[in-house]
């Protein structure tokens, strides 16, 4: 079980079907949703800034395209990953599978791709299998279709 | 009620007899007690959180989905709209040159008037003039009276030049004014 999860994503709707299908699958004991890039940007700054902390959660799943924000999820991937330290399992979470984004997503160090859809579960299933593997860096880039 | 002098165990007793569940990621953080009836009091709230969980998932991906087809049909809807706007303007276009094409055609049917009496006018006046005329110099001719005939000569002649440039005159204007309208 991954202990704290943060997922970004400007639809709350997709919050709600997110946390029932981790609960679901016992994915997760705790789980923070963010609705922009700019406010998790402004979390792993500080969160870098403060040093190890508590509250920094062990995996992200970023959307691609996220309303309202100043700047998409490869951006934020790219910024967590070269300016606040890494040491996170991070990813994107999107419906769209845009072959050129996923090159691009992989190239700033996305460790996984999850394709949005109905049927969500059977994914994130997977993905939890692979999960050890991502913390280790061990796993190759990975899309969930 | 619970109070802070109960243990966890007799908590959950109590919680269970009142017939509430404990929900959320809390459940995850229980362990199985070595009470009996406790362990079953957690399953049970695990498994009730799981159904609640189930069934709050069905609802919000069914309005998930409802949100994409309003979405959806929105879009064509403004392509509707769109269309709509197009095939209206294109429509106005039509009758704007069907109007244009009428008045052309009306104008036309005009200046045809128009030739047509100037051609009988012409017709009528070089007639009256030449037949006048020949009577006029059969008349001389022949040694006949021609003073009312000679009278009638000049003054038919003088109205009918009169005539002539005066619809001479009037087709000159109508053309004119024409040129300028277009």
């Amino acid at each position: 079980m991954i202990d704290s999860i943060l997922l970004v994503d400007d639809e709350d709707l997709f919050h709600l079907v997110f946390e029932d299908a981790c609960s679901l699958l016992d994915m997760t004991l705790s789980l923070e949703a963010l609705n922009s890039s700019d406010e998790a940007d402004r979390l792993f700054k500080k969160w870098f800034e403060d040093g190890p902390v508590e509250e920094r959660p062990e995996c992200v799943f970023v959307d691609l395209n996220i309303i309202g924000s100043s700047f998409d999820g490869i951006e934020l991937i790219r910024k967590i990953n070269t300016d606040y330290g890494n040491g996170v399992v991070i990813g994107i979470i999107s419906s769209s599978d845009d072959n050129q984004e996923i090159d691009k997503a992989k190239e700033v160090g996305a460790q996984f791709w999850i394709i949005k859809s109905d049927e969500i579960e059977p994914r994130l299933e997977e993905f939890l299998k692979d999960y050890d593997s991502y913390v280790e860096k061990k796993a190759p880039f990975k899309v969930y279709k | 009620m619970i109070n802070g002098n109960d243990s966890i165990n007799e908590a959950f007793r109590k919680a269970k007899s009142k017939k509430v569940y404990i929900e959320g990621n809390f459940v995850k953080l229980l362990k199985n007690s070595l009470d009996e009836d406790v362990v079953a009091y957690i399953e049970e709230c695990k498994s009730k959180d799981k159904q609640a969980r189930r069934k709050r998932l069905d609802v919000t991906k069914q309005v998930q989905e409802q949100n994409k087809e309003l979405a959806e049909a929105a879009v064509i809807k403004e392509a509707l709209v769109l269309e709509l706007q197009n095939e209206k303007d294109e429509a106005e276009r039509l009758r704007d040159e069907a109007v244009e094409d009428l008045d052309i055609m009306q104008k036309r049917t005009q200046f045809e008037l128009i030739g047509l009496i100037v051609k009988v006018a012409l017709i009528i006046i070089i007639g009256v003039g030449v037949t006048t005329t020949l009577l006029y110099t059969i008349a001389m001719l022949a040694n006949k009276d021609t003073t009312i005939l000679g009278n009638a000569w000049s003054n038919l002649f003088g109205i009918l030049l009169t005539n002539s440039f005066s619809i001479i005159g009037t087709i000159m204007g109508v053309k004119y004014a024409t040129e300028k309208t277009n």
